[in-house]
Formats: C-alpha cells, sequence, structure tokens
C-alpha cells in the first residue's frame, strides 16, 4: 500500500516534470539561441500559457464556462500599471488621474501581485452569487461580467484613460519573468486540482446533485476556484501589460477571449495537460498564420491588407475540434510517466 | 399639447425599438427552446443580411428585390451553419453546442474581415428611413414607423404559424419535449430546420431596419443585436417565446426612456446598467419574466 | 406482426436487455410483466426507436425496424403510451390530438377521429382548448392514450399506463384497454399491476433482470410460477 502511494504520488508529480520541463528547455534554447522575435513569441506563449491555466483551475475543474477572465486580465493590467508607472509617466498618460494615486510607485514585482488581487478582489465580491448558476445560464452572466468590465474600462478614464491607449509602462516582462511565472502556474493548477477542494470541485463537475448529496458546498469550491483563477488571470494581465507597454481596453474583450477559450478547447480544459498543450498549439499556430499573412502583406501580392486568416484559421479548428473531438485533444487525461 | 406630443412620440419610438428587440430575441429563444443552444452566431446572420444588401443595394436591381434577397440569405446562411456545425455537436453538452457557437461567430466575423474588409462600409439605404413625415406637430420618422408596422405584423404571423399549422405546434411541442416530439412521428431534423429558418428570417428582417438605422454594415455589425437578443431573452425568460416578445419591448422602452432621463455621463454607462440587470434577472429569477417549462439550470 | 429476437440494449455501460424475444400476433393483447428494472420500459423504448439496441433483430409486419428512426417507426403503424404519460404540457389538448396524427396525410380523417376521440374520452371534449399541462393526472393518461390512437396504429405501445392513479381510474385505464383490445386493437402492455394485468391479456412474458423468464396465457403463468415470489424475487440484485 506505502509504496503504491509513493508510485502514485510520483506518477501525479511526474505530469509536472513532463509538462514544465519541455518549456523550460524551450525557454533556455531561444534564450541562448533565438533572436528578438522569437524570444517575445515565447514570452507571449507563457502568458497565454499562464491565461488558459487560470482558465482551466476553474473551467476545467467545474465544468462551468467562464467568459469573465479577459476581464480580470483588463482589471490585473490597469491595476499594476497604476501602481508600477511613475508620478512623471502618470503625468502625462493620465492627466486626469486622481491626485493620491499619482505620487505611489512600488517595484513591479508587487505591482504585479497587486493586479492579481485586485482581480482576485472583484471576482471575490460579485462571484458568490454567481456560482449558484451552471450551463447557458453561467455563460450568459460571466458574459454580462466581461461586458459590465469592458464598459467600465472604456468609460471611467480618470484611471484608464478612457477608450484611448494607455502608454508609458515600463517594460519589465521579460522572457524569463513570464517563463517563470508560467511554470509556477502550472504547478498551482496541478496542485490545486488534487487538494481535497480541487477534487470536490471535479465531483460537482460529474454530478452537482450526487456532490451536493454527499455535503459538498458547491458555491464555496466554485467560488474558492474562481477567485483563484481571476488572481492567476489578473497576474497574466500584468505580465501582459508590462510586456506590450502601451494598450487600450479594447485589448481585453471578445477576440482575446475568444483565443484563450479557443485553447482551453482545442487542448483540453478538464485537465492542466490539456491546458498546456491548447496554449502551445494555438499559440504556435497564431504566430505562424501571422507570420504567413505578414509575409503577404509586406510582398503585396495582394492589392490590399489581409487580416482575420489567423482568426479564420483558429476558429475552423475548434470547430473541427468540437465535432470530432469535443473533450479537446488530452480530454481529461495528464500526461504520466 | 407639448406634453401629449413628447408622450406620443416616445411611444413610436419605443414601440419601433422594442419591436425589432422583440424580433432579435425570438430569433435567438426560437432556437434556444428547441435545441438548449444560445446561439452566438445569431448576430452574424445579421452581417450576412448587411453585406448581402452593400453588395447587392448599389446596382440595379430595386431595394425591395434586394431586401428579400438579403433575408433569404440569412435564412440560407442559418439552414447552412444547422447542418454543417451544429447538427454533429447536437448530441454533445449545451455547452459545446454554445462554444460551437461562439467558434462559428468568430469564424463569420473574421471571414468578413479577411474578404471583405476590416471596416464598416456605408450602405445605400431607400431615403424612407431618414425622412420624416408630420402629422400636425408631431414628426414622424418613416423608419421608425416601418419598423412598428413590419415587427407587429411578423409578431402576428409568427403567432398564426405556431399555433394553427402543424409545423408550428410541433416546434411548440419539440420546446416542450424533444423526443416525445418524435415519437409522435414528426421529423427531427425538419423541425430543427424549421426553427433555424425562422431564426435566420428574423435576423434577416432585423438586419434591414437595423442597417437602415445604421446606414453602414461591418464585421461586428452584428454584436449589438446579438447582445440585446440575450438580454431581453434573459429578462423575458428564455424557455417562453411570448417572454422573449415581452423582454425586446421592456428592452426597448427602457432603451429610449434612459436616453431621455440619464444625463450624458451615466448614459456612457448604460450598458453596464443594461448587464447588470440581466445579473440580477440570472440571480433572482432564472426563469425571466414568462416562467416557461424547466428553470435554468442552477445549483 | 412484431417479432423481438436475442436484443440487447441498455444505456451506455449499462447492459438491461441480455437476449430478450419475444413475439404479438395480429388482434393480441400481450403483456409484460415483471419487477422494477426488469428491462420492461428498455424494452419499449428499443422497439420505439429511440435506444438501438446492440445485438439482436426487431421486425414489424416481416420489415426489419433496426436503424429506423423515431419518427420512421410511428409511420411504420406502431404507437406508444410512454411511461409518464409525456403530454404536451404547453400545448392545448387539441393541439396534442392533433400531433399525434402528424404522420396522416387525410385532414377530414384527422378531424373526425378527433372527435370520436371526445366522445369516447369526454373529458377531453370538456377541455379542449385548455393547455396539457392543467389536466389532472388521469385526463393526461386519457389524453396520452387518445394522442397514440389518433396514428391509427396497427400496434399500440403503452407503457405503465396505470402508475401513479387513483384505484378509480386504475379501473378505467384497464377498462378503457379491455375495450381498445376488444375494438381490434393489437396491445402491447407493460404493467406493475400484475394481477389486473392477468385479467386481461391473451398471452404474458415474464421479464427479469433483462431475460425472458417465462411466457404463456395467464392460466399457465399462474401455475406456473408464483407471480409474486418471481415479482419480487431478486430486487436487491438491481435497482
Amino acid at each position: 500500500m506505502q509504496r503504491m502511494s509513493y508510485l502514485e504520488s510520483f506518477g501525479k508529480w511526474s505530469t509536472g516534470l513532463l509538462l514544465a520541463g519541455p518549456l523550460i528547455v524551450l525557454a533556455l534554447v531561444v534564450h541562448l539561441f533565438g533572436g528578438e522575435v522569437l524570444q517575445r513569441i515565447l514570452t507571449v506563449l507563457f502568458i497565454n500559457l499562464s491565461m488558459v491555466l487560470g482558465l482551466q483551475i476553474f473551467m476545467g475543474n467545474s465544468g462551468v464556462v467562464s467568459f469573465a477572465p479577459i476581464g480580470f486580465m483588463g482589471i490585473g493590467a490597469y491595476a499594476s500599471a497604476l501602481f508600477s508607472m511613475s508620478p512623471q509617466a502618470k503625468a502625462m498618460a493620465l492627466r486626469n488621474l486622481y491626485s493620491w494615486l499619482v505620487p505611489i510607485q512600488v517595484p513591479f514585482v508587487v505591482a504585479v501581485i497587486i493586479g492579481g488581487l485586485m482581480a482576485a478582489l472583484v471576482a471575490a465580491l460579485v462571484g458568490y452569487p454567481l456560482m449558484r448558476l451552471s450551463g447557458a445560464a453561467a455563460v450568459i452572466a460571466t458574459f454580462a461580467l466581461l461586458i459590465i468590465v469592458h464598459t467600465v474600462l472604456i468609460n471611467w478614464s480618470e484611471v484608464t484613460n478612457g477608450p484611448r491607449t494607455l502608454f508609458g509602462l515600463e517594460a519589465y516582462t521579460t522572457l524569463w519573468v513570464s517563463a517563470a511565472t508560467g511554470i509556477l502556474f502550472l504547478l498551482l493548477a496541478l496542485w490545486f486540482k488534487e487538494t481535497p477542494l480541487g477534487l470536490q470541485l471535479r465531483a460537482s463537475r460529474e454530478d452537482e446533485a450526487a456532490a451536493a448529496s454527499v455535503g459538498i458546498n458547491i458555491v464555496w469550491v466554485r467560488w474558492v476556484a474562481f477567485v483563484l483563477a481571476a488572481f492567476v488571470t489578473g497576474v497574466a494581465g500584468a505580465l501582459w501589460a508590462h510586456f506590450i507597454t502601451s494598450f487600450s481596453p479594447l485589448a481585453f474583450y471578445l477576440p482575446q477571449t475568444f483565443l484563450i477559450i479557443s485553447m482551453a478547447i482545442i487542448g483540453g480544459s478538464a485537465s492542466v495537460s490539456g491546458a498546456v498543450v491548447g496554449a502551445v498549439a494555438v499559440t504556435a499556430i497564431f504566430e505562424g498564420v501571422r507570420g504567413v499573412e505578414n509575409a503577404i502583406n509586406i510582398s503585396a501580392v495582394f492589392p490590399f491588407t489581409v487580416s482575420g486568416l489567423t482568426e479564420v484559421c483558429l476558429s475552423i479548428a475548434m470547430i473541427l475540434i468540437l465535432i470530432m473531438r469535443p473533450s479537446g485533444i488530452l480530454g481529461s487525461r495528464e500526461l504520466r510517466l | 399639447m407639448n406634453v401629449l406630443q413628447e408622450v406620443l412620440q416616445f411611444i413610436i419610438n419605443a414601440l419601433s425599438l422594442g419591436g425589432l428587440y422583440a424580433l432579435m430575441a425570438l430569433g435567438l429563444v426560437i432556437v434556444y427552446g428547441i435545441l438548449r443552444l444560445v446561439n452566438f452566431a445569431y448576430g452574424e446572420l445579421v452581417m450576412v443580411a448587411g453585406y448581402t444588401l452593400l453588395m447587392l443595394g448599389a446596382g440595379p436591381i430595386p431595394w425591395l428585390i434586394v431586401a428579400v434577397i438579403s433575408v433569404g440569405m440569412a435564412v440560407l446562411t442559418s439552414l447552412l451553419l444547422e447542418r454543417v456545425a451544429f447538427r454533429p455537436v447536437r448530441q454533445a453538452s449545451a455547452t459545446t453546442m454554445l462554444i460551437t457557437s461562439f467558434a462559428v461567430s468568430a469564424l463569420l466575423q473574421n471571414a468578413a474581415i479577411l474578404f471583405v474588409s476590416p471596416r464598416a462600409k456605408a450602405v445605400v439605404t431607400p431615403s424612407f428611413f431618414t425622412e420624416n413625415f408630420q402629422v400636425g406637430n408631431l414628426l414622424i420618422s418613416k423608419g421608425n414607423l416601418a419598423s412598428l408596422v413590419v415587427s407587429l405584423l411578423l409578431l402576428g404571423l409568427l403567432t398564426l404559424f405556431l399555433r394553427r399549422t402543424l409545423l408550428g405546434i410541433a416546434l411548440r411541442a419539440a420546446a416542450d419535449d424533444f423526443v416525445m416530439t418524435r415519437l409522435v412521428g414528426i421529423r427531427a431534423n425538419q423541425v430543427i430546420a424549421t426553427a433555424f429558418a425562422i431564426s435566420g428570417f428574423l435576423a434577416g428582417v432585423v438586419a434591414l431596419f437595423w442597417i437602415g438605422r445604421l446606414g453602414s454594415v461591418g464585421p461586428f455589425v452584428g454584436s449589438t443585436p446579438v447582445l440585446v437578443a440575450f438580454v431581453a431573452a434573459v429578462v423575458g425568460g428564455m424557455e417562453s417565446l411570448t417572454g422573449a416578445v415581452i423582454g425586446g419591448y421592456l428592452l426597448g422602452t427602457l432603451t429610449v426612456g434612459l436616453q431621455l432621463v440619464l444625463p450624458q455621463s451615466l448614459l456612457d454607462y448604460r450598458q453596464a446598467f443594461v448587464f447588470a440587470i440581466v445579473l440580477l434577472v440570472l440571480l433572482f429569477r432564472p426563469q425571466g419574466l414568462v416562467r416557461g417549462r424547466a428553470v435554468t439550470e442552477r445549483v | 406482426m412484431l417479432s423481438v429476437e436475442d436484443v440487447h440494449a441498455g444505456y451506455g455501460a449499462i447492459i438491461a436487455l441480455r437476449g430478450v424475444s419475444l413475439h404479438v400476433n395480429t388482434g393480441e393483447l400481450v403483456a409484460l410483466v415483471g419487477a422494477n428494472g426488469a428491462g420492461k420500459s428498455t424494452l419499449m423504448a428499443t422497439i420505439a426507436g429511440v435506444l438501438r439496441p446492440f445485438r439482436g433483430q426487431i421486425t414489424f409486419e416481416g420489415r426489419s425496424l433496426l436503424g429506423l428512426s423515431p419518427e420512421e417507426i410511428v409511420r411504420q403503424g406502431i404507437a406508444l403510451v410512454p411511461e409518464g404519460r409525456r403530454i404536451f404540457p404547453s400545448l392545448t389538448v387539441a393541439e396534442n390530438l392533433r400531433l399525434g396524427a402528424a404522420t396522416r396525410r387525410d385532414p377530414a380523417g384527422v378531424q373526425r377521429d378527433i372527435e370520436e376521440m371526445c366522445t369516447r374520452f369526454p373529458i377531453l371534449g370538456k377541455r379542449f382548448h385548455q393547455p396539457g399541462g392543467t389536466l389532472s393526472g388521469g385526463e393526461q393518461q386519457q389524453l396520452a392514450i387518445a394522442r397514440a390512437l389518433m396514428s391509427r396504429p396497427r400496434l399500440l405501445m403503452m407503457d405503465e399506463p396505470s402508475l401513479g392513479l387513483s384505484p378509480i381510474l386504475v379501473d378505467e385505464v384497464f377498462a378503457m384497454i379491455t375495450q381498445l383490445h376488444a375494438s381490434g386493437v393489437t396491445v402491447l402492455l407493460v404493467e406493475q399491476n400484475v394481477e389486473r394485468t392477468l385479467d386481461i391479456a391473451d398471452r404474458v412474458y415474464l421479464l427479469n433482470t433483462g431475460r425472458v423468464e417465462c411466457e404463456g396465457t395467464p392460466e399457465q403463468l399462474r401455475q406456473q410460477v408464483d407471480i409474486v415470489g418471481a415479482y419480487l424475487g431478486d430486487t436487491q440484485e438491481r435497482s
């Protein structure tokens, strides 16, 4: 028995090794030999990975589809920007910022954590009542939440510069910052799945009524996952903000939602391995097709600019997966030794 | 007299916008009732009709014929999507169907970006959309009046169809109990295709007036109609066609009303308010104003 | 008329029928009895085309029903009165009846039959324009039977028509079945009310955990087995 459980726990940890190992090697290789373009792509890959892991923590374990994450990403991005920007930069970019916020500036890491916490706080406040909903109702509710956050970001010009671009952030997010965060969240997601709470959440995914009948407080376990996921997503948003350095609220809406949901669906949202595979595959498709798109546009084969090709390919891939393998490439299986 | 005028103006505007909203909501709910599919791609049917208007509108064909063709294109697209994308996932979970429709929506939007243009283009619309006529001191927009009349007419026709024809009755029966409907001999594919055809038809008609109001069509022209349909359907009750109509008129009235009473600074947040209402309805009255068969799933 | 041979069927990994064979001759009233979970409803669902059997053959009037959808099987002349009645609650009684005749192409005949149903089941005439959901249990059962008859079936399958009804209504339902049978309708009846069923059936099959345990006339069955014993026999095995 004892032996079995060692083996068992090694099996579980081997998933982390199998997933993180190649990613670390990849980051190392690109760091040493890759050019700037590859490094940027990989940085984006790890940010995407954090995003989709956030989705996996909630949606993958609970089975409830959430359209809210991009809203939390936006909150994380703006909140961290407000705390990381220098007073001078703020004076330039945010003319109408509340005066008490202008002088506050904290180290990058602290600002990122504040971004995650702000997202988690909003999720905690509005999330609890929403956790009663499942199925179509949950989708529409989280969709409504996304729209509300988006509308507020666009109109709260004191802190977001309104619909205009916010600029002047420092590019703190390097490849290693984003890789370390992505791998940290990878281990977090694997760990969370196996905690008693994660197990209860997965039980409720299989059968709500049965889970409730053995005393699982479904609303509570979902809420914890929702808040944790919002933190992860908020941190990812903060990293993205300090990678791209200038952005507007338009960056946090349906196209991005589509992108990360496609990662979760293509890889298989029920497992962490699926999330990793999805993030890698979609980022690869996305960057690959975009490369083709750019090449076409630069060579001016057509008299007009080609855009949208990437998303067209991605949505076709997603529809095919949904028809042929609705649980994604990996389904609910984790990679194991 | 002045007050009376404003009241009349308000009623006409509210009924006109509400009628359009009711049609949008109906198109969404008629499919949801049978398949449990929340069809995100519904807005793109409006877009397809809009692009047909754009392409044929500038030519020599009379507008009315162009309009008929546009509605036809929306119907065809709806049927095609059912056959190609939704039928293969019909047996899968509601979540899978919903995400499929989300992907289809993204596909159509980006296909429009790719093959037409990322930017909105001006559509030639008949002049009556922007013309007004005067009754006493009252200035009435012909476009508004037309959408008011057409939506009432369509609601009437749809009611007749659903109550008087076998297919219509079967459609209502399928929303009650789909398997039993098959057990009395109604063909599943026929009922579902009919629902999608009606959905496409309503989207097409909505497009005529919606794009008439906007004066342009772009890849994202369908997002507002689909959001409006969501809101109206949730508020009125996803399970009930009557609820969808009531929700539509209610939302139309609310929109016109808020425009009148809210100061500009808050008006920008209007969308946030409307969706906050959606959240509240989902939480406290998940079945909507009109209770249908089953209450929305919740723990 | 109907013949079922070695049918295996179930839901996913749960196997409910393990090689059931039976037949129904024209004009007969054949009853299926057995404990809860014996597979009676599964068999009905399989014949009606809602479930696909893993193995076996089902033929009706010489034609195979395998692979046909429920809507096609109705067109072969088989109608089902399902367990739990399943009338359409938001449709009026009139609309429920009209849908029952969905497969027919003779509007005048349909109209005549609707009138006849209202004579045969007077309560349906009284509630003609009321939504089905507002009817009482017994009224809904009558509506479910009338709806099935509207397709003019050559074989009528009834799944637990007396379930959940008050004793007086149970009497009525059994009287109704006898009357239908007397008027020439072939009936395949699933019932838990074994004693009453044996009184009216021509032949009986006793199902037990997915197999036919024995078959015969009611008299033979009464002699062969202790019905009550078999009925309660192995509920512990699967429930």
